[in-house]
């Protein structure tokens, strides 16, 4: 390497450090790495920002795939990256994001606490709607560019804050590092006690060797009765995880009791997923036969003759081959009834729900709030009433609190080039889906494709 | 990712202008012909290629390091980085970026000494001089460069989506399939949108196999005058390869070839 050549491009080179503050306004912590609130040191905008310094040093696949995603995405409902720092002193890798104040984890946390307190929260009557319109949205324009979730949780749903994107969803932390394993290894690599099950579709627990788009629509199914009960719905202790069998007996127990268990007519392949033999041996279908999602969601005041509950039982449907797609999900009569959904989930209502808070910043806490993850999730119960007093508790560690946002992108952005036919653009005519926008919302277009490059 | 080319990083930032191109490598031209720029990487495109086999990479997979390395050079002149260490770097990346798997460190300098050893020992008479360390320190430049847009479209989707539709013996498929492989080694992949780079290679393969095509191509409704410029640099190709000999050549022209100071200049 030429030494003059290097010498002026790391004399050119913008150092995070020089152009962000962010010391002391770490907000998130977990395995992918930290992330701060940052703000301009110029001042030459006043936005917030989300820094995510990314674990370990240099260019891992994951860190790879993640970059070489998050450029190409555009979406109102997706993460946007706005600018990647490589530290070369110290080989670190930073990602630039808009802030997003809030995320489904919290927001859900806040509903519980006010619950057990017997108080309500201000919120419009149609947010729920709004967040999944706005969730399944997301999913869909990255199911129409093949990519995979595979970590659906609240925790990676955000809602930014006050703002011009005030109350969107962002779509984060997309399962990047999991592209490429099977399924189910990748488990065992990551930090045992931050995964969770409770978001997992039936048949990754019965052994399914790949990551399919119906897996992620199980997991909003999950998210959808989370936010409209305030209670994870297949909610599971989870002690022996640091198994790498995906086999999870506790957590299938915990959805058969809610949904009853699966019918031979309603899920046929069942049969032939790996673990079937153990599910046969482990379970007898007799314990189940007075449970269903009809039950268990009335009990929750969800009534099963509503819109809600129908789409519910859509997206939260056994057979991964029956379950719904995000486009057909999107068409249901649940968003045409009123209320609509709307761009802000908030309605221009008031934001009732915190802002973050700041993490130490020493190391110490990432253990810690490991253990005391464990220990939340064991003992949800009593934690939840302990959130009734203290305002805590729930089933995510501090340290996957945070996460992140952006601002305006769209679809609509994109080029028009219907001069041309169909046949001249193989990748566009093989997702047909991609270029369609949702009928209901109409997000502002901005040329978003032409003011990547410079803000890039 | 196999998002919608038309508003990819690929399309929006690096198909670029030839006179742009020609601009670009005005330093490293005032010391080496067009011809002898062009020969030089055509052997870093064999070796990327080599290499690569070596490894038992996918075809993407060799073919994406090959436009990383031919984009870091339409930006930065051959002194910058010695493409004896870019090449590999590339294939580093590029293994990451379609998810092939992490390579490991070791087996790709092992890799590198084998291949440079056993199959260019025409052009290097010393051993691979690289080691994991410099490969590590390149890859945050490269990526630097290629302003982190990662995600490469490759004319061989378009290509099989195309004989698809055109119906198209096999041994059209494979004629073209290798004229697209050959294309890595003109500037194409800089200019051109990967379809009518597939386009250009199913026409240059129905010509040789005489397979009558022209109603298919009417039908297109696409641009014939870019297909045949397409044609032209692959044509020049195949005219240059007639009276060049690599092994003969190649060791002179890297004599000539600009090189990196490592350095510090006094001050």
């Amino acid at each position: 390497m030429d030494s003059e050549w290097k010498e002026k491009r790391n004399n050119e080179r913008a150092k995070v450090e020089e152009l962000f503050c962010y010391e002391g306004c770490k907000v998130g912590r977990g395995t992918y790495g930290h992330v701060y609130k940052a703000k301009r040191k110029d001042s030459s905008d006043i936005k917030e920002y989300a820094l995510k310094q990314i674990e370990g040093t240099g260019l891992s696949m994951s860190a790879c795939r993640e970059i070489a995603l998050l450029r190409e995405l555009k979406h109102p409902n997706v993460i946007n990256l706005q600018r990647v720092f490589l530290s070369h002193a110290d080989r670190k890798v930073w990602l630039l994001f808009d802030y997003a104040e809030h995320d489904l984890w919290h927001i859900i946390k806040f509903h519980r606490a006010a619950k057990a307190n017997k108080k309500t929260v201000q919120v419009t009557k149609g947010m729920v709607k709004s967040l999944l319109y706005q969730i399944l949205d997301g999913i869909r324009y990255l199911h129409s560019n093949w990519v995979l979730h595979r970590d659906l949780k609240p925790a990676n749903i955000l809602v930014m804050g006050e703002g011009t994107e005030r109350g969107r969803v962002k779509i984060a932390d997309m399962g990047f590092a999991r592209l490429f394993n099977s399924p189910l290894k990748p488990l065992a690599d990551l930090d045992p006690v931050v995964v969770t099950f409770w978001y997992r579709a039936p048949e990754l627990l019965l052994g399914a060797r790949h990551y399919t788009k119906a897996i992620d629509i199980w997991a909003i199914g999950c998210i959808f009765a989370e936010l409209l009960t305030s209670e994870p719905i297949f909610h599971c202790r989870q002690e022996d995880i640091k198994t790498s069998n995906p086999y999870h007996h506790d957590q299938l127990d915990r959805i058969f009791n809610v949904m009853g268990f699966p019918q031979e007519k309603d899920w046929v392949d069942i049969k032939k997923m790996p673990e079937h033999g153990t599910l046969m041996k482990d379970f007898k279908k007799n314990n189940y036969s007075s449970s269903s999602l009809v039950k268990y969601m009335d009990r929750h005041k969800i009534k099963p003759d509503g819109k809600a509950f129908m789409l519910l039982q859509k997206l939260l449907t056994m057979d991964p081959t029956k379950r719904i797609t995000s486009e057909l999900a999107m068409q249901d009569p649940y968003f045409l009834e009123d209320p609509l959904p709307t761009q802000d989930v908030f309605a221009g209502g008031p934001i009732p729900y915190p802002k973050r808070e700041f993490l130490s910043d020493e190391e110490q806490d990432d253990k810690s709030d490991n253990k005391k993850k464990v220990f939340m999730e064991q003992s949800w119960t009593n934690q939840q009433r302990a959130a009734a007093t203290k305002g805590g508790g729930g089933g995510e560690p501090a340290s996957k609190r945070v996460r992140l946002g952006h601002h305006q992108s769209s679809i609509g952005g994109q080029q028009n080039f219907s001069h041309m036919t169909q046949r001249n653009h193989p990748n566009q005519q093989q997702h047909p889906g991609h270029v369609q926008q949702g009928g209901m919302m109409n997000y502002t277009n901005t040329q978003q494709s032409s003011n990547f490059n410079q803000r890039y | 990712m196999a998002g919608n080319f038309w508003q990819s990083a690929h399309y929006q930032q690096w198909i670029l202008d030839s006179q742009d191109l020609i601009q670009e490598r005005r330093p490293d031209l005032e010391v080496l012909t067009e011809e002898e720029y062009q020969k030089i990487m055509i052997f870093f495109t064999n070796f990327i290629q080599q290499l690569g086999e070596t490894l038992k990479l996918r075809q993407q997979v060799i073919a994406t390091a090959t436009t990383f390395l031919k984009r870091f050079y339409a930006r930065n002149s051959l002194r910058c980085i010695d493409p004896l260490l870019l090449a590999p770097t590339s294939v580093f990346l590029s293994s990451k970026v379609e998810e092939f798997g992490v390579i490991s460190n070791s087996r790709l300098i092992s890799t590198c000494q084998s291949v440079v050893k056993n199959k260019f020992s025409y052009a290097y008479t010393t051993e691979f001089p690289y080691r994991t360390n410099h490969i590590l320190e390149c890859e945050f430049y490269l990526l630097e460069s290629l302003d982190c847009c990662l995600i490469v479209y490759q004319p061989y989707r378009p290509l099989v989506q195309y004989m698809q539709d055109l119906g198209g013996e096999g041994e059209v498929l494979q004629l073209a399939w290798r004229i697209v492989n050959d294309s890595l080694r003109t500037d194409v992949c800089l200019l051109f949108p990967p379809y009518e780079i597939a386009l250009a290679c199913i026409h240059m393969a129905c010509v040789v196999h005489q397979k009558d095509c022209k109603q298919w191509f009417a039908e297109l409704n696409t641009d014939l005058d870019r297909i045949m410029e397409i044609t032209r640099y692959i044509l020049n190709l195949y005219e240059l390869w007639k009276t060049y000999d690599e092994r003969k050549e190649v060791q002179a022209l890297l004599q000539k070839m600009p090189k990196p100071t490592t350095q510090p200049v006094p001050r």
